[in-house]
């Protein structure tokens, strides 16, 4: 079953664009990546499946129901921590949790101490008195506080410590192994490495592809960096399947999708001096996928 | 319920401050009468020597010094004008607020309707306005009863002080609708001033014009002073466009509202 369904989903801010037909879908338990770099369109997605804002057309559903129709309901059910929190400034953290789980039917209130305890989060601080960092911890407890079963983050490792950020991903895992859908938004591909299984890969406006990450890395790509004895000519290496191709003096880099034979044949009679054949790491796919389209 | 109490205890501080500014405001006027109380005669006389215009202008054509209650809408003009600008500022920014402090992705991503956070915005406005209403009125009393030394009109003094609750509501009302219909208001105080001053502004150029179109332009006509001093009524017609109009404002917000994008931080 998906949790989230997007069908066409298109929004223009007037005559700008936000995003056009993107579709996808996200199945229920699943860690999902939704990746692409600032003003691709990640967050109008996002703010159009919480109905912050209204789609020109197109339709997204959670929970199989229509997100605008019965955008109250769903709500019950979603955590979500934006890029940037801001929270009444004259509150105290705890003010704010209690406000903000005064929304929700039965919660748990002693999640706001587990919570926070795991975050090392003070809850007697006033909001305006929080760095950028701890007002984020605060989003991550007011997110996560009512179990959700779908939780939905925005960029949501900004201003985390390193330290941080591996606690709030653990957050995220149990909530996961509880039952939580997640849907993870970042243009950091390493984070999204670390969670998701699936990723859509956004790009000005449009989803390029959804793709699994382990097709991704280990079945279709090679980095190959390969030094010569003399300046050769990239032109050799130009055939299908070739990518990136860029060159330093004597030595050329690439990525390649394919039979590894027929690179291997072109280096017949070549002196080498050094190879690398390597995994690319995401980042490399990923700035591919953006070059393919340019 | 949550929300209505979040926005009360939000907006206490500022609430006290207006209160405790409208009664001193009000609190100074009537000590200007009592200092002068004992020349009135004199002060009346020059009061009708200036052009009609120019006491027009200042509100006060009908200035009459001989009782408290003749003095009373003089004072009154200033508490109006400050009420308004109170009333407009809860408006606008009630709704507003959430865009600019950027606390919208906080309370809508909450399972509320949008129609419930407005109506409940809109409660709290209401709750405050009958607050600062009931206060002025207890205030306005006792200083009145402190300084006039001869009985004055009740009713008079009930129909003028009840101008403030039907001028606030009719502003805060016009707030709401300015803040539905614009997209994003960076500062709140610039645009209650313009409004209420441009209104008042049209109100005391028809006190000179006597036009009766003009008139129902600003709601300082609907609830002129001189006129409520001189019929002891309010004007029906005036009421009835009143309520119109707050209505048609309050419709709109709910409607605009609805359908509006939140601006992404």
């Amino acid at each position: 079953m998906n949790v989230i369904e997007i069908n066409q989903l298109t929004k223009y801010y007037g005559k700008h664009r936000g995003i056009e037909n993107v579709s996808f879908s996200v199945e229920k338990g699943e860690i999902f990546g939704f990746i692409g770099p600032n003003g691709a369109g990640k967050s109008t997605t996002i703010r159009a499946l919480l109905s912050l804002i209204y789609p020109t057309s197109g339709t997204a559903t959670i929970f199989g129901k229509d997100c605008i129709k019965y955008g109250k309901e769903i709500r019950k059910d979603i955590g979500y921590l934006p890029s940037e929190v801001f929270y009444y400034e004259n509150m105290k953290v705890i003010e704010v949790l209690k406000y903000s789980a005064s929304f929700y039917d039965d919660v748990d209130m002693s999640r706001i101490q587990t919570l926070s305890q795991t975050m090392d989060l003070d809850l007697n601080k006033r909001i305006d008195d929080l760095s950028y960092g701890n007002k984020k911890k605060v989003g991550i407890v007011q997110g996560l506080l009512h179990e959700p079963k779908l939780i939905i983050l925005d960029e949501p490792t900004g201003g985390l410590d390193p330290l941080m950020q591996q606690k709030f991903f653990d957050l995220i895992r149990i909530e996961n192994e509880k039952g939580a859908t997640v849907l993870f938004s970042s243009h950091i591909l390493t984070e999204v490495q670390k969670l998701c299984r699936r990723v859509a890969i956004i790009k000005d406006g449009s989803i390029v592809k959804v793709e699994n990450l382990q097709d991704m890395r280990q079945h279709n790509y090679k980095k190959f960096t390969i030094e010569f004895e003399n300046v050769v000519d990239p032109a050799a290496f130009g055939f299908e399947g070739i990518t990136s191709l860029t060159q330093e003096e004597t030595t050329l880099h690439f990525l390649y999708k394919g039979d590894i034979n027929k690179v291997i044949n072109r280096l017949q009679g070549k002196v080498l001096r050094n190879m690398l054949v390597e995994e690319p790491t995401l980042e490399e796919i990923f700035m591919h996928y953006y070059q393919k389209e340019n | 319920m949550n929300i209505l109490k979040q926005e009360l205890k939000m907006g206490r501080k500022s609430l006290i401050v207006w209160c405790v500014s409208l009664i001193g405001v009000f609190l100074l006027f009537m000590l200007m009468y009592v200092s002068i109380s004992d020349q009135l005669a004199e002060f009346q006389k020059v009061f009708d020597s200036f052009p009609v215009e120019f006491r027009r202008a200042f509100a006060a054509e009908n200035l009459n010094l001989d009782t408290v209650m003749g003095f009373y809408p003089f004072a009154m003009t200033y508490i109006l004008l400050a009420g308004a600008v109170q009333a407009m500022n809860l408006g606008v920014s009630v709704l507003s607020s959430e865009v600019r402090e950027k606390t919208g992705d906080f309370l809508f991503v909450k399972p509320v309707s949008r129609f419930r956070i407005v109506s409940m915005k809109m409660m709290a406005v209401f709750v405050q306005i009958v607050i600062i209403n009931a206060v002025f009125f207890i205030a306005s009393r006792l200083i009145l009863e402190m300084i006039s030394t001869a009985d004055y009109d009740n009713n008079l003094y009930l129909l003028l002080t009840g101008t403030l609750f039907f001028i606030q509501i009719f502003f805060a009302s016009f707030g709401f609708f300015i803040s539905a219909f614009l997209r994003r208001i960076k500062t709140v105080l610039p645009i209650s001033m313009g409004v209420v001053f441009l209104f008042y502004i049209i109100f005391l150029l028809n006190e000179t014009l006597k036009d009766v179109k003009l008139g129902y332009i600003s709601p300082f006509d609907y609830f002129a002073l001189a006129a409520i001093s001189k019929t002891m009524s309010y004007d029906s017609v005036y009421l009835v466009v009143w309520t119109f109009l707050v209505f048609l404002f309050v419709y709109l917000t709910f409607y605009l509202f609805a359908k509006k994008d939140l601006p992404s931080i």
